[in-house]
């Protein structure tokens, strides 16, 4: 019996996913260059555009909700759409991580920039680049291309550490007067908390990558053994 | 596993004339599972269930190579008998075929062909096999009316209980809810469930969503063959070739 009609939706819902990935990966460039660039305006663009994730991931549960109990697919047609509904459930949350990222932004341009950190560099190099290994293996559904996204978590982890440590430095560093020492710690503290929305981001990023095994093998790689 | 295989299918050819339907199957048939066949109309799964009790006999020009060891002993040896291999491996068809005679006498049927006469025993023993067919608290009260005037599912399900009355270890089922409706299809299917705790049960089906619901394992045949044989919830959720991926997501057949 050929599903001809069914396979049609499914490319259907292939597509939303792709599109939603596409418009996350915009919120992620343009909140980590609104940072770099210390561009408010664009911070405000990544706020905005959010809901139209969220509008997406609705629409991509609702269609995978309705091919599974109408259609009650079977085997990689069954992965395919239990590992969709995952990843936009993580691509919906890196778009959060990154309105989050947005919103410390704005506050950190209207105040004087703090010494740059070095591993914040490195950290923005390290999330962008498992977040595009994992779009771009979602998008050939390459397992093989996932599974070199979780060994690289482990440096996300660490740059985190690194950023946290030294704006820790930078907050103990004496400075004269009161008021200045409380900007320069609030100050700090939006910065730790921006390296830690790109250290999630990692880490959902290597969920996807999970997910993408998933679909394409039918195994879990979840919670093994590290690389 | 050796104590837990019912059935060992070695190098199975079937001919029908010159047409080979079967080709080199080798299987196991667990114990007390229910074991699924599937595959595209004509690949040979009925061929293949009527070949595990000898049914095919009964279709002239019909040839078997190869060996099916049922608890050890092939069922193809010269010494086995016959009549005595089907009330072991009972047969239920898709159609319902009751006799036009009262539903108690269907159900002792068997019993009486095997010489069983003491009535009391009889009555017990039609009791026991309506109980396990899930029919007996819609028939308890008419067992002396027509078979022919039960619903489609219930005759089904009489069908079952007849094949139940004489012991059987095995039951094989060729799509035995596919004139069903839902509802009585859902009685079929639950009745399976119960069943598999103490028979050995292999259902050919034409519904990969049933074979996935009632059976333990399944078996992909494919022009003749089988392509894949595997525990049912890996069957479904990922097949080993693409073959089978294709026939189960309604890539082809
Ligand atoms: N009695 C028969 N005589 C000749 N050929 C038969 C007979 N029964 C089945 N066949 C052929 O054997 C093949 C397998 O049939 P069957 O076992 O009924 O397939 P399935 O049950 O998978 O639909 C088919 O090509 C069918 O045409
Ligand atoms: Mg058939």
């Amino acid at each position: 019996m050929e599903r001809q009609n069914f396979h049609r939706e499914l490319e259907n819902l292939r597509l939303t996913l792709y599109k939603m990935a596409a418009l996350t990966r915009q919120s992620f460039e343009k909140a980590t260059q609104a940072y770099l660039d210390r561009d408010d305006d664009l911070a405000q663009v990544v706020i905005d555009g959010d809901r139209e994730v969220n509008r997406i991931e609705l629409e991509i549960d609702r269609q995978s909700l309705r091919l599974l109990a109408l259609e009650q697919p079977m085997a990689r047609d069954l992965r395919m759409i239990v590992g969709i509904m995952r990843i936009s459930n993580d691509l919906e949350r890196i778009a959060d991580q990154s309105v989050n990222i947005a919103e410390r932004t704005i506050f950190l341009c209207q105040h004087p920039p703090l010494e740059p950190v070095a591993a914040m560099g490195h950290l923005i190099d390290i999330s962008k680049k498992m977040f595009n290994m994992a779009i771009s293996s979602m998008r050939e559904m390459d397992a093989k291309e996932a599974k070199k996204i979780p060994p690289l978590d482990d440096y996300a982890d660490e740059y985190n550490m690194q950023v946290l440590k030294s704006l820790i430095e930078v907050m103990a560093a004496s400075s004269p007067g009161f008021e200045k020492r409380v900007l320069k710690m609030r100050r700090s503290i939006q910065t730790i908390i921006i390296s830690r929305c790109l250290e999630r981001i990692a880490d959902l990023s290597t969920n996807i990558g999970e997910h993408v095994a998933f679909i394409a093998e039918g195994v879990n790689i979840k919670h093994q053994q590290k690389l | 596993m050796a104590s837990n295989v019912k059935f060992a299918v070695k190098k199975v050819d079937f001919y029908y004339g010159n047409f080979k339907a079967l080709d080199q199957i080798d299987m196991e048939i667990a114990q007390r599972q229910a074991t699924a066949l599937i595959g595209p109309s004509g690949c040979g799964k009925s061929t293949f269930l009527r070949c595990l009790n000898r049914m095919n006999d009964l279709i002239p020009g019909t040839r078997v190579e190869g060996e099916i060891l049922l608890d050890g002993q092939n069922i193809y040896d010269s010494d086995i008998d016959v009549v005595n291999l089907r009330r072991r491996v009972g047969m239920v068809f898709q159609k319902p075929n009751p006799f036009p005679k009262t539903i108690f006498e269907n159900v002792a049927y068997g019993l009486r062909v095997n010489g069983f006469k003491n009535k009391a025993a009889l009555r017990e023993s039609v009791e026991k096999s309506l109980l396990k067919a899930a029919l007996w608290d819609e028939v308890k009260d008419r067992l002396n009316n027509s078979a022919l005037g039960l619903s489609g599912g219930q005759q089904q399900r009489l069908c079952i209980a007849r094949a139940l009355a004489v012991e059987p270890d095995v039951l094989l089922m060729d799509e035995p809810a596919s004139a069903l409706d839902p509802i009585a299809t859902q009685k079929i299917e639950d009745l399976i469930h119960e069943l598999k705790n103490n028979y050995t049960i292999v259902i050919v089906t034409h519904n990969m969503q049933q074979a996935a619901r009632v059976s333990d394992i399944t078996a992909f045949f494919y022009m003749g063959r089988v392509v894949e044989t595997g525990e049912t919830e890996a069957l479904f959720t990922r097949p080993g070739l693409k073959q089978t991926e294709d026939y189960i997501t309604g890539r082809f057949g």
